[in-house]
Parts: C-alpha cells; structure tokens; sequence
C-alpha cells in the first residue's frame, strides 16, 4: 500500500513540474512586456527598466522559472502587476469562494448520482430506469450558466428565495452557504446526470459478472447481491470520473462565479487577463492544475482503498 | 411427484427407496421462444452423484440453472422442479433464495472470476451462513474457518482475511466449493467445476469433491463434457443433446450398453486417435539449444535488484522432417513463452533456435525467411480472425512472408486448394468468419497456415476449445494433411489424450524444463519422471468396455 | 433503426440544416441595429423575438449554429487525428518508453481543463474563435489516445492480432490494417460525444469572452449578452440556450443510437 502510495506520488511531483514548465513557457511567449504596458507607451526607459527590477524581470529566464516555482513551494506566488499587491493573497481571498463552491456542486452531483444511478440499474429496462435515463440525458445537455440563469430567473427574481448574486462573505456561514446554492445546483446538476448514467451502466455490468451469479448461488437476492458485490466493485470507473469530473467543476465553477457575480478565482483570471497581469494568470492556472493532480492522487489512493489486488501488486 | 405418468428411462425410482431429492418432470425452457430445453423428465435419490453430459450447447447448465431458479428473465419454463416435496417452481423469488445456499449449494465454472475480488474469502464463506440468518457472526467465522479447513485451506495457512487474488485457480474453487457447502446443503450442483483447472488440480478437486458428497451425505448434480471424468465420478449419467436428454442410467451399464447412437458416437470420439501414417523421420528441422527466456518481475521493495522469472530453463530438442511432436505440460510451465520463442516472436535471453540451421530471430527481428517455413494454428476459433475480414484475405496473409505472393488467378488458386484441403468449398472464400462454426474456423486457420507450403506447423492449444465429436474429425484432418503434404508438426497442448492420439513423440513440460521425453507410447504407457507419472495418474480415464482386446483400447 | 437515432439524427440535421441555410439565406439580417423594436418577445415578423439591440433571435441563432458546429467539428477533428495515431502508437508498443511518454502526456493535458487551456491561450495571443477550437481541440487529443489505446490493447490480445505477426505485419501495419476498423465504430460514437461536449465547450468559453468575438454572432455570447436582460426580457435568454440543448441533446442520441446501432458493448468514455 505505501508502495503504492509513494509510487503516485512520485508521479504526482513530476506532473507538477511538467505543469508548472509548460505553463511558464506558454505565458513567456507573451507579446508584450508587462512593464511597459502598466506604464504606457510614453514611460521612459529608465522607468521601464526600474520597474523590471522590481517585478523581477530583469533576470534570465530559467532563474524566473526557479524563483516562481521556489515560491509557490513556499506560499509566496509573487507580486501582481496590477495591484501591486501579493498574488497569494488575492488567491487565497478568492479561494474561499471557489473551493466551498466546487465542493459543495461535487457533494451535491454525487448525492444525486449514486442513489439515482442505483435506482436506474436495479430497475433496469423498467419505468423508473427509463425516467432517469430520460432526464439524465437531458441533464447531460443543458450548459450549466444557462441552467444558472434559469435558476436565477425562478428563484431569484420570480419566487425571490434566494438573491440574484454577490457574495456577503463567511461571516455569517449560513448566508455564505445560502449565496453558493443556487451556483452549486448550477453546476451539480448536470455533472450529476452525467455521473448518474456512469454509475448505472457500471453497475449493469458489474451485474453480469460472475460473481454476482455465485452470490445469488448462495441465497442472496437480485437487492442483496446488488448491494453488497455489486456496488464496491462498480465504484472504481465511477472513482475515475469523479477524479475527472473535479476538473470540470473547477472549470465550471469560474464561468458560473460570472453569472452569479460571485468572487471568486474566475473573477479574477478574468480580470487579470483584461489587464495582463500574466503573474496573477500564471499563478491562478497553476493552482488549478495543482488541484486537479491532487484530486487524481486522491482517487488513485481510493482506487487502493477499494481494490485489495492494487495494494499488494503494482 | 410421478404421478404425471412420466417414465424414468434408465434411472428410475428404486421399489422401497425414498422419494427423489430432486425431481424435474417435463421441463422445458424456452429463451425468447426459442427452446432450450425440451421435456426433460429426471430425478436425483439422496446421496446420490448423478452426471450430466453432452456437448457445449446441449442444455447442461441451463438444467442446473434451472434447478437453482437462477435462469435469466427472458426464459420462459414449463414443467415442474421438485426438491424433496417442495414444488421450486411454485416459489416465490423470496422463498427460493431461502433454499438456495441453504439447501441447495452450487459450483461454476470459472474460479478466477466467481469471486468478488474486493471481499476477502472468510467473508464470502461466512455470507452463506449469515445471510440465512443460520449462525451467529462469531460461530458463522468459526464455520468458515472449519468449512475452508475441510476444503484444504486450513486457516493457519489461508487466514480469514486472505483476497481471492492471492490464491490460485484450484485454492479458488476449493474456496467456492467451501461457499457452496458451508450449510451442508442436501443437494449441490457443479457445473464443470474442473473444466478450467490444470489436470493434477482437477484431479484432487473431483476427489474432494467426490469425498465431501460422501461423508456431508450430499446428493450431487455434476455437469461435465468430459466422459473420463463422469465415468470416474458418477453414479447414474445422463447424456443430452439439443436440450433433450437421449439415455440415462447407471454409470457401468450405461458404458456397457451405450443404446443411444449419441451416446456412441461421443464415446468414441473421446478416445479417437488420428490414423498417423508410418513414420521415416529426416533430418533435423527444427533445434533448440539450451534455450532460456527470462521476465523480469516488478520490484517488490524500492531499492532492490531487479528479479528475473526464468520462464523457459534451459531447453534443447530436436524435431526432425516429418515427425509430429507433443510438448505437453500444466499452465504456467513455459510451453507459451515457448512457443512464441520458437515462432520467433520474441527473442530469447541465451541458447538458440533454429529452423533448418537458420536462426529465427536475428539482429533485434525475427527472421521472416525462416518464418516463411513455420506457420501456427491457435486455440480460440473465435478470437483467430479479424471478423472484419472475407476467408480469402484472412487466409492468404501469410502471403505478406513471401518476397513475390501470388496474384491474380494464381492467388485465387492457392485459396480454392487450401480451402479444399481442409474440407471446406472453394466458394467459402467469400464469406466472413461469423459464417462458420468452432470446427470450421479450426479448418481455416488450417488452411491459413497451409497456404504458404510451410514445412512445420505448430498447434498451440488447437483442438482444445472444440467438442469431442469436431476435435476427433480435426485430428483426422490434422493427421492427414501431415501425410498429404510430408508436414511436421508440434502440438503444444495441456491435454494429454490429445497428445497421445497425433504424436509421435512427446516432451513433457514443467517449470520451464523438459523433464521427460520419447516416443509417446513409451512414455505415456511406462512414464520415468515423477511429475510425468502424477500428470498420467491424474487424467482422467474412460472406462474399459467389455469384448474388447487390450490392444485396441486407448490407455487414456 | 431505434428511436434515439432517429430523433438524434432529426435534431442534428435540423441544427446542421439552419446552419447551411444561414449562409444562403437568414430571416433578418443578423447585423441590422434597430434599437425601436428592441427585445421583442416572439411575433410574426420576428419568430423567435428579437434581442436588445433589436435583431432578429432565430437569424442569430442560425448563424451562430454554424460557429457552434465549426468550432466543435474542428476540434473533434483535431482530437481524432493527433489523439488516434497516439493512442494506436502507444498500444503497438505497450509498456516501451514511447507508451510511457504517450499516456504521462495524456495525463497532464487531462490536468488542463479545457478552459484553462483556452485561459492561458487567451491570455498570450487574446480571444478569438480560433481559442476555442485550440483549446476544445486539445483536450480532445487524450480522450481519443486513451480510448483508442484501451480498445487497441484488447485487440492486441486477440489471436488473430498474433496471427498477423507470424505473418511477419509491422506494428504500424497491424495497427492501420487490424486495429482501426475494428475500433472505428467506438470512434464515430465517441466522435459523436465529443462533438455534442465541444458545443457545450464553446459556448461556455464564448459566454465567459474567450470564444468568438462580435460580431461573429455565437450562442454562447448571445446568453451573456442577455444576462443582464433576464427579467426584463425572458425569451432572449431562454431562446439561446434551448438550442445549445437541442443540438447537445440531438448529438447524444445520435451517439447512443449509433452504438446500440453499431455495437452495444462499446464503451464510451464519458466525462
């Protein structure tokens, strides 16, 4: 099992530095010098100069790179072009919007999928199958912010339960959880769909092994093998779309924070990108990546937890 | 339970015995219409060890499945299955998952995937005894622990806690075999519960088996194609063909009398041997010398030198022009990584390989002028050909060997007489393969390994997914493109009635070593090598049939 | 013929249709500003309604199908034919080093949603439609390698693979002339997936500005243009975003029709 662990982790630390490689790269081939472009195209040199000393510009390269990642390692993600403010500290402000928001749409999709994807298997071919299938395939092809501005539409300005958008903080924690639910059916609910039909054809065939028909061999019921063969077994490929699905909401959740002016990372990548402040860019698209691979080593170690043949091989 | 009037031809009920433990009378099961099993009528005493036999197709397990109540929904049933007094067909799905494991305990096939990977094997033992709320948890564990002792897995050895995964197919089943009977069902049914292990294997399997039914006073429905293996185990057989049941009786009369011209014609396919013509061997075609293949395993600790499986151990024979040769041996003794080496598919840590005194792997390739002499036959009839394919293109790729193929009316040439060789029509080179039986796709990949004249052919496993009846008439064809066409041939094959009806000459296979060799009566009628003594010893063996002479009779 | 492929094809072709009318002919002129009949609800004259600039809604919506279905089909394409050729390599040379460089790639662009990719583009080069496809395009590539490469691998298993190779077949031979057709069902229905997660994709990126720019109409935009309009104006918000469904809808069960159609047991990858 250790082995196993240490194993991904290696390999979750060489993604990372592959990540951070290419996305320093990408942002470097940048047109355009961030320092004159804060200061116009009528700054002097001198000045231009003086401000590439202070944003750590003046030096080569692959020193940039190390100094970037060495900080990041250690919290310090530089210095924002624009605001002339810490860029870990913007990240972090924002984050408390963001994370909560993906995890809350994450714990919600997945409450919806499994009992749905269960009831649909165990009812297969039957009516019940047929309806969820029928709305999950509808699910899967609503765009989350149009679905968020439906949402917004009846709740927020017809029926008035919830309000249009902002965010009043977490001072009050049930406010805060209150502001994110509507953005978090947003995104849950077509991830849930999607989740939903994953685990139900799972299952289906998890159904036809034949294990399943040795369970039933010993008395138990279609219900009882179900339960207790059918359902660890059928977690691993819904593990892995999970792990996947995370990345999406992330994603998701960057457009949603546009509809329901929440403010989060989106907010600011966005803002960030109108004003070139590629160190805010670089930095927010490095943290996402690094949420992303650590979900994944996540679920590879769930993997484990759930399959006994992954920790005693590999 | 009789009193529908139906007859019980050979079996029947004893005067003054007790009723039948298991009864079925008049079942049919139809899927989607169409039928499966036609009006079979049959009844199984207490203690009792009846078997099942026929060819794949015939309705053998769709009768044990049948019995269990475990038929998929589409089937439709008619006719009655009585267990004792209780009608099972009158039952409700709640009421027959009462019986099953409780009174009824059943055995598949499939060892490696008839447990669920991710639950240790103490807890699927001790699942039987809790789910019919029999024991409590702490003497349901201690039920297992006895169950799994008396199956051969004491639990000092295998623990409660071990994954199936880390047991082997035979410890697999053995654990299977512990689910099935942790209740002491009265009746348990086995469906070719050794189809799928190693011949040493199956033999302790059927023999703890055949000692559990004894002494638990356990009646058993054993399914099985192999004859060998009903003879030794059975009681009272029943042969089925086409989902009807064509002769049953006691096992000896049955054999001695055998009325069904079915029942025969299987027999006689069981113990066919191939009429090879005499044999004036040339010289030497193909030659191993000191021939070892390593794999390397995965490291087990991080900073330790890597390990090396040895897989093939030092092997050197010779097979000379003409001859047939067996090389028999268990799974996992090396003839497959043996026979990719010599099909020059991968290379070989040290020794050589060559065919003809050339290598058939050189410079980091294998050497497509030797491979041009050498063409292999597979095991899996369905997993042999691109389905997306017409027979005339599935045939003719060996031609890709050839520095200059035939083309044009030469091509379609050598497709008609390859095709007419192995006894098909020349005008099936237009069809795909989902046209043709097992048998038949056997019968092309003859003709595919034929088309370029080779001088050996090697049969990796090549009758062993076929039917008696269709094996016996692929060893024939086997026997007589070998003397048509001055062929020579290695059969590498787990089975060793195979082996003994088209060889000449055999070598005996373990641990990636040749531990016996010589001409194959010899070795199979006086084997020298222990392992080749427990390997015959262990299969299975058809019965001996009055009136005839010794030297008529196959020994296996 | 089943019924998700029938209905799936109708929605599919009714989207791809109005698209190819729309070069031709459009009920309005998508480009017209008419601020006097601004955000009309649906009516004669305008089916659909018109938008806060006073166009009309159902020529939009035509036109914007075709940046819709453009952007999609190209990054399908994109993902198709460096991802296949990947993944095939890949299983040709299982457990080599070129596998292993292979499926590790595959692995950091799956690190990289799709926004995020078209994030960091925009941000070097600005937004443009071209983003989009980039970005759409190359999360693509690791869907198709990886699905090709797991189907090829079972493949490879089979006997008639072997077969080939005693017949002395190179790996890329085999590959081209054993493996492709037999995966090429899995890709039309994946192809299919792809292209209705491709439309959903763009409109999100152009909803957020990173797709499309005006006055290219697109749906996506469209919807962001209408969000401040929502209460006042329902149907130009609504409008939009019942095409996006409908064309993703019509594509997914175009998918699903085709496998039951082609083969059920495909596996489809599904994220």
């Amino acid at each position: 099992m250790l082995r196993y662990a240490l194993k991904r982790l290696a390999s979750l630390a060489v993604s990372l530095l592959v990540a951070s490689l290419v996305i320093f790269l990408v942002v470097e081939v940048a047109p355009g010098d961030p320092a004159s472009y804060m200061l116009g195209i009528n700054a002097q040199p001198e000045t231009v100069a003086a401000l590439r000393t202070e944003l750590g510009l003046d030096v080569p390269k692959y020193q940039r790179y190390l100094d970037w990642v060495t900080g990041m390692a250690t919290g310090d993600f530089g210095t924002s072009y624009t605001y002339r403010a810490p860029v870990s500290q913007m990240i972090s402000d924002r984050l408390w919007v963001s994370l909560p928001l993906a995890l809350y749409a994450l714990t919600l999709s997945t409450l919806i999928a499994f009992p749905a994807g269960i009831y649909a298997a165990a009812r297969r071919g039957r009516l019940g199958d047929m309806g969820v299938m029928a709305a999950t395939q509808l699910g899967v092809a609503v765009p989350n912010f149009w679905f968020a501005m439906l949402l917004v539409l009846l709740f927020a300005i017809n029926l008035r339960w919830f309000s249009a958008g902002g965010f009043p903080g977490w001072d009050d924690p049930l406010q805060g959880i209150k502001a994110l639910t509507l953005p978090a059916i947003a995104l849950a609910l077509p991830q849930a769909a999607i989740l939903a039909r994953v685990m139900r054809s799972s299952l289906l065939d998890i159904l036809g092994e034949d294990f399943i028909r040795t369970a039933r061999a010993k008395g138990l019921s279609r219900r009882q093998a179900l339960w207790r063969h059918g359902l660890r077994n059928a977690l691993i490929p819904v593990l892995t779309i999970i792990g996947l699905q995370f990345s999406f909401l992330l994603a998701g959740a960057i457009i949603i924070e546009q509809v329901f002016f929440l403010p989060g990372l989106g907010r600011l990548i966005f803002q960030s990108i109108t004003q070139r402040d590629l160190i805010v860019v670089e930095s927010v698209v490095m943290l996402l990546v690094f949420a992303v691979i650590v979900v994944n080593f996540a679920v590879d170690l769930a993997y484990a937890a759930v399959d006994p043949r992954l920790r005693t091989r590999s | 339970m009789t009193s529908s009037g139906h007859k019980y031809p050979g079996g029947g009920r004893r005067p003054g015995a007790e009723p039948p433990l298991l009864a079925l009378d008049g079942l049919g099961v139809a899927i989607h219409g169409k039928p499966i099993l036609k009006d079979l009528s049959l009844t199984l005493q207490p203690s009792e060890i009846l078997a099942m036999t026929g060819e794949s197709g015939s309705g053998k397990s769709m009768t044990a499945l049948a019995a269990m109540g475990l038929l998929p929904h589409s089937a439709q049933i008619t006719g009655r299955i009585s267990l004792g007094d209780t009608l099972l067909t009158d039952l409700s799905e709640p009421q027959l998952c009462d019986i099953r494991g409780r009174q009824i305990g059943m055995i598949f096939q499939e060892p490696m995937t008839a447990l669920n990977p991710v639950q240790t094997i103490g807890h699927q033992v001790t699942e039987t005894i809790l789910i019919h709320r029999a024991m409590t948890p702490a003497r349901a564990e201690e039920r297992a622990r006895d169950v799994l002792a008396r199956v051969g897995l004491p639990p000092d050895r295998f623990p409660l806690t071990r994954y199936p995964h880390e047991l082997s197919g035979g410890q697999r089943q053995r654990v299977c075999i512990a689910m099935a009977i942790a209740l002491r069902p009265r009746l348990l049914i086995a469906d070719e519960p050794t189809t799928a292990l190693d011949v040493t294997t199956q033999a302790q399997i059927l023999e703890l088996i055949r000692t559990l039914v004894r002494e638990e006073n356990m009646a058993l429905l054993m399914i099985t194609h192999d004859l060998a293996v009903v003879s030794g185990m059975a009681d009272r057989i029943a042969v089925m063909k086409a989902g009807e049941i064509v002769e049953q009786g006691p096992t000896a009369q049955l054999f001695a009398k055998m009325r069904h011209p079915y029942t025969r014609a299987l027999f006689e396919a069981s113990r066919h041997r191939a009429d090879l013509h005499g044999l004036t061997p040339g010289a030497p075609l193909l030659a191993l010398r000191d021939v070892t293949r390593d794999y390397p395993l995965p490291k087990t600790r991080l900073f330790q030198p890597r390990q090396n499986f040895r897989a093939v151990d030092g092997v050197s024979f010779d097979i000379r022009e003409g001859e047939r040769v067996g090389l028999v041996g268990e799974s996992g003794c090396g003839k497959s990584t043996l026979t990719r080496a010599i099909l020059g598919l991968e290379p070989v840590q040290s020794g050589s390989i060559t065919l003809n005194g050339a290598p058939v792997y050189t410079g980091g390739h294998p050497n497509l002028d030797v491979r041009r002499q050498m063409q292999v036959v597979f095991q899996d009839p369905y997993g042999s050909f691109n389905p997306r394919h017409r027979v005339a293109r599935l045939i003719t790729e060996p031609f890709h060997l050839l520095p200059d193929p035939p083309k044009g009316q030469a091509r379609d040439n050598a497709i008609s007489e390859a095709l007419t060789a192995v006894g098909l029509h020349p005008d099936d080179a237009g069809k795909y393969i989902h046209a043709f039986s097992g048998g038949q796709r056997q019968r092309i990949a003859i003709a595919r390994a034929l088309i370029i004249r080779p001088r050996l052919i090697l049969f990796d496993e090549a009758v062993s997914a076929l039917d008696v009846r269709v094996r016996a008439q692929i060893l024939d064809l086997m026997a007589d493109l070998s003397r048509q066409y001055g062929l020579t041939y290695l059969f590498i094959s787990h089975d060793l009635s195979v082996v003994r009806s088209i060889t000449d000459r055999v070598l005996v296979m373990r641990a990636g070593r040749i531990v016996e060799h010589g001409p194959t009566d010899a070795v199979f009628d006086a084997p020298q090598d222990p392992y080749t003594r427990e390997l015959i010893r262990a299969a299975p063996k058809l019965p001996d049939l009055k009136g005839e002479t010794d030297a008529a009779r196959p020994a296996l | 013929m089943n019924r998700s492929l029938i209905l799936g094809l109708a929605l599919t072709l009714l989207f791809v249709g109005a698209a190819l009318v729309s070069f031709l002919w459009t009920p309005g002129d998508v480009e017209a500003i008419n601020i006097a009949s601004r955000l009309q609800p649906p009516n004669a004259d305008n089916l659909l309604g018109t938008d806060h600039f006073g166009r009309d809604i159902l020529s939009m919506i035509m036109v914007g199908a075709r940046t819709s279905i453009a952007v999609a089909l190209v990054a399908v394409g994109i993902g198709m034919g460096a991802g296949v050729p990947l993944g095939l390599t890949a299983a040709a040379r299982k457990g080599g080093w070129l596998d292993e460089l292979i499926m590790r790639g595959n692995d950091l662009i799956f690190a990289f949603p799709s926004l995020v990719i078209a994030i960091l583009i925009t941000a070097v080069f600005g937004p443009s439609a071209l983003n989009a496809i980039i970005a759409i395009g190359i999360f693509n590539i690791p869907v198709f390698a990886r699905l090709s490469r797991g189907a090829a691998l079972s493949l490879w298993q089979r006997d008639f693979i072997l077969a080939a190779r005693v017949a002395g077949k190179s790996g890329a031979r085999i590959s081209a002339e054993h493996i492709l057709p037999n995966i090429a069902n899995l890709l039309i229905v994946q192809g299919t997936i792809q292209f209705s997660l491709g439309i959903l994709a763009e409109a999100g990126l152009s909803y957020v500005g990173l797709g499309a720019q005006p006055p290219v109409p697109s749906w996506g935009r469209m919807l962001a243009d209408a969000q401040t309009m929502v209460a006042l104006a329902p149907h130009v918000a609504i409008i939009p975003g019942l095409a996006i469904v409908g064309m993703v809808l019509g594509l997914n069960l175009l998918g699903d029709g085709l496998r039951d159609a082609l083969d059920p047991r495909l596996r489809i990858l599904r994220t």
